[in-house]
């Protein structure tokens, strides 16, 4: 849990880009993985992703993305996989049988082709999620301010984003310390019902509220102490540059969006 | 620059009292001031007044008087959680966030970064991240940002209260060079403790009014005012004060070097009957580890192959800087963790396999920080939690007469949150009284409490002892765990060094040479007066002088 959701410090090359090269690459993927709906083109989106997480060595930190959300990606399959046995298709079928429901016919075909759809779905929202979390993994919040007010996004606004990033792993660690704080005074929540167990865990929200809340106070509390004025025009320590590095990227962002879409015109499949 | 502050009250609204009365103060240039008072007296209130809190961001209450403010003014505050107070991912980010906010030129931001990362001695931190500093770096980073804006007076609240006897030292050396720099600083602590040496100037509060207004040398000499105030004074201080009240003619000191030029010459190094008479006696082992190794996934090695056990009735102290492995032995002792080798035992029986709730009826630990355990709707039902949780009886006579007892009575009612700092956690740690368990591990338990509420702190660890429970302290007030201990087990890296009596391991000045702890200064004076077996809070040693003092009275006359 402790490197989820947070920036991992690497020397990696995605570590050393410039924020708004990721950024770009973020809001182009993020575009064509809301279109593409190719499987061959989804998968080779897939490989170029591969590679881009070796090369910068956060493999394994991916690894742990794919297990938090599993969950939800078996959902998305599950569900277009329901959906779709529902209606027929082309192609190989697994299993097919008509049924009435008061007086209301129906078959039921389970096909292929539903695997597929499922797979499509599952892969292309865990595409969308990656992309964002590639950037987020390599690009730290100071980065991040810098990046959006080098693209004259107000002071405010990257201020704000890039607090959240700072806050959401402090945010995370103090719901796991809060859980075990209250287990430790008694307060059960391993073997217990399920209901109980949702009980127990509305119950830890509340100190959560106020520790957050109490955050929140201590952190606009030292906004002040350090003049932070977003009426008065502030300056910078830091300086972002592109690189040859950025320029490598940039094109490989590109040939990859541009393979994508050539498999997407000749490989799509409707679905 | 001096600061006058003339005539300032102040109320959060029309209808609520009135928390400071006519405060009538200077804080001197280059001098560090201690504002000091018990709970609620007044100080925060204060702090936010000099630092243009009030009225800037508070604006809803009725300030009277005046105190010098000005858009050209800067003066700056760091808070006891640097970890809400530092902008930036990385220490340089956070070092430059307040000059940035002041439009500086990018050459002049550098330089002052430069110059406060020169100041402080802390160039080896500026290519680190912010989240892998230890606490002490922390604060140090955060001192150094504020330092950046040139401000005209830093405020530091409890700057020191969560750090580890090596972040107290870290930020010591660096007041050090605050004052040697002309640094005007102002210190919100009541511990005087850990910066008598480096503070001029003590203003009490209580009330909120000032009660007391004067150098450190006549706050020290004057024992009303700090018992009155709540006010965590030196050991050294404090050996005089008890031992003035049994030997007459005293003359006064406040370091250990005065303290030992005043009382060589009255004390022959012997053993003293009053120390002989604390012999062991050795119980049972109600808890014990066996080799406990703890591996997290990670790859990091927190626990290598601890043996250790915790006998009924006793008071353990577990000593050891931060990361060396303390909280990971605890949360080992109440399920939170696994051990990836070993075992724990409670009287006799593994524990694995038992859920952390099934196992706080036996093991109780109570967290650092109140606000993570504190969430019923009043403080009575907060009280009552654990009894509640666990299914112990109890009846509502016994909880109110614990509430009268540790003057919670008044606030039985109040939402528990509300409570002052040390309140909320004195009230975590009286909840395990009515818990069934016979072990109770409390973790940095003096966090947020003046001297009042500390009392209060070792009344309960006494009474739970008088009761037969088994108390783990985990604590960096040095010289409270070795006034409370019976025995010490001190980690270092992982690994356990040592485990004895509290008198047993005071001999050993190379252990605590590599923990980079310091002996308390009575043990310390004990050492160097040559009182044997060594005394280990002051009581025991302003016993064994009298009863010196004593014989040499006799012997002479």
């Amino acid at each position: 849990m402790g490197d989820f959701l947070q920036y991992v410090e690497l020397n990696s090359f995605l570590h050393r880009l410039d924020p708004r090269t990721k950024f770009v690459f973020f809001i182009i993927m993020s575009v064509l993985t809301s279109f593409v709906k190719s499987g061959v083109a989804l998968l080779f989106l897939f490989l170029v992703f591969l590679a881009i997480w070796l090369i910068g060595h956060i493999g394994k930190y991916m690894l742990v993305l794919l297990n938090k959300v599993k969950v939800l990606l078996l959902f998305i399959f599950l569900l277009w996989l329901v959906l779709g046995a529902f209606t027929i298709n082309e192609g190989p079928t697994i299993y097919r049988a008509a049924f009435s429901v008061i007086g209301n016919h129906y078959v039921f075909s389970l096909d292929w082709f539903d695997f597929y759809k499922g797979a499509v779905y599952a892969l292309r929202i865990f595409l969308m999620i990656s992309a964002f979390y590639t950037v987020i993994l390599t690009t730290n919040f100071s980065q991040i301010i810098l990046g959006l007010q080098s693209w004259r996004v107000p002071y405010a606004v990257a201020f704000g984003v890039g607090l959240v990033f700072q806050i959401i792993p402090m945010i995370v660690q103090e719901f796991a310390t809060i859980m075990e704080a209250q287990k430790s005074r008694g307060l059960e929540v391993d073997k217990c019902s399920a209901f109980a167990k949702m009980k127990n865990y509305v119950i830890v929200s509340l100190p959560l509220l106020f520790r957050v809340l109490s955050k929140g106070h201590s952190i606009s509390l030292s906004m002040h102490y350090y003049k932070l004025n977003f009426k008065v025009k502030r300056t910078s320590y830091q300086m972002i540059r592109a690189t040859y590095s950025d320029a490598l990227f940039a094109s490989v962002t590109i040939i990859a969006t541009v393979v994508t879409i050539f498999l997407q015109i000749n490989y799509y499949i409707q679905i | 620059m001096s600061f006058k502050i003339e005539n300032i009250g102040y109320k959060y609204s029309a209808d609520t009292p009135q928390i400071l009365k006519n405060i009538n103060m200077e804080i001197k240039e280059a001098e560090v001031t201690a504002i000091v008072g018990p709970s609620g007296c007044g100080k925060s209130t204060l702090v936010s007044i000099l630092s243009g809190v009030i009225p800037v961001l508070m604006n809803k209450g009725e300030l009277t008087g005046s105190f010098q403010t000005g858009d050209d003014l800067v003066i700056s505050v760091v808070s006891q959680t640097p970890e809400n107070q530092l902008f930036g991912y990385g220490v340089e980010d956070a070092l430059a966030f307040g000059v940035e906010n002041m439009g500086l030129s990018n050459q002049e931001i550098h330089e002052r970064v430069e110059y406060v990362l020169d100041l402080l001695h802390i160039q080896h931190l500026r290519k680190r991240a912010v989240s892998t500093l230890s606490g002490g770096q922390r604060q140090a980073v955060c001192i150094a940002s504020v330092l950046a804006m040139r401000p005209d007076m830093v405020i530091m609240d409890e700057p020191v209260s969560s750090l580890d006897p090596q972040g107290k030292q870290l930020i010591q050396s660096v007041l050090n060079q605050l004052r040697a720099s002309g640094q005007t600083t102002v210190i919100v602590d009541n511990n005087l403790d850990w910066f008598s040496d480096i503070v001029d100037h003590v203003v009490g509060l209580d009330g909120g009014e000032v009660v007391f207004d004067g150098n450190r040398d006549e706050f020290f000499a004057q024992f009303e005012v700090q018992q009155r105030l709540g006010v965590i004074i030196p050991q050294e201080v404090e050996i005089y004060r008890e031992l003035s009240k049994k030997v007459s003619g005293l003359s006064s000191f406040s370091s250990l070097d005065g303290a030992y030029e005043v009382l060589h010459d009255r004390v022959k190094q012997t053993e003293t009957a009053a120390a002989l008479e604390k012999m062991e006696n050795h119980s049972e082992e109600v808890l014990k580890v066996t080799h406990l190794s703890k591996n997290f996934q990670d790859g990091f090695q927190a626990l290598k192959n601890i043996n250790a056990g915790f006998s009924k009735g006793k008071i353990i102290s577990i000593l050891g800087q931060n990361g060396s492995g303390k909280t990971t032995l605890v949360k080992h002792l109440n399920g939170l963790y696994q051990p990836t080798e070993g075992e724990v035992t409670y009287q006799g029986a593994g524990t694995a396999g038992k859920s952390v709730a099934e196992i706080s009826r036996d093991v109780i630990l109570v967290f650092q920080h109140p606000e993570h355990m504190l969430f019923e709707e009043n403080v009575y039902r907060e009280l009552t939690f654990c009894a509640r949780a666990q299914g112990v009886p109890f009846s509502e006579e016994e909880a109110l007469a614990v509430l009268e007892k540790y003057d919670l009575l008044a606030d039985k009612d109040e939402l528990p949150v509300n409570l002052s700092m040390g309140k909320k956690h004195l009230l975590t740690i009286l909840s395990v009284l009515f818990s069934s368990a016979e072990v109770i591990i409390l973790d940095e338990p003096t966090l947020g409490m003046d001297l009042h509420l500390r009392n209060h702190l070792e009344g309960i660890i006494r009474h739970l002892k008088e009761k037969g429970k088994t108390v783990i302290l985990i604590s960096h007030e040095i010289p409270l765990v070795f006034k409370l201990s019976d025995e010490l087990l001190v980690l270092d890296h992982a690994s356990m060094l040592k485990e004895g009596s509290a008198q047993q391991l005071a001999g050993d000045e190379a252990l605590f040479e590599k923990i980079h702890i310091d002996l308390p200064p009575v043990v310390q004076l004990s050492k160097k007066l040559g009182i044997k077996p060594l005394a280990c809070n002051v009581e025991d040693f302003t016993d064994a002088i009298a009863e010196q003092v004593k014989i040499g009275g006799a012997d002479r006359g």
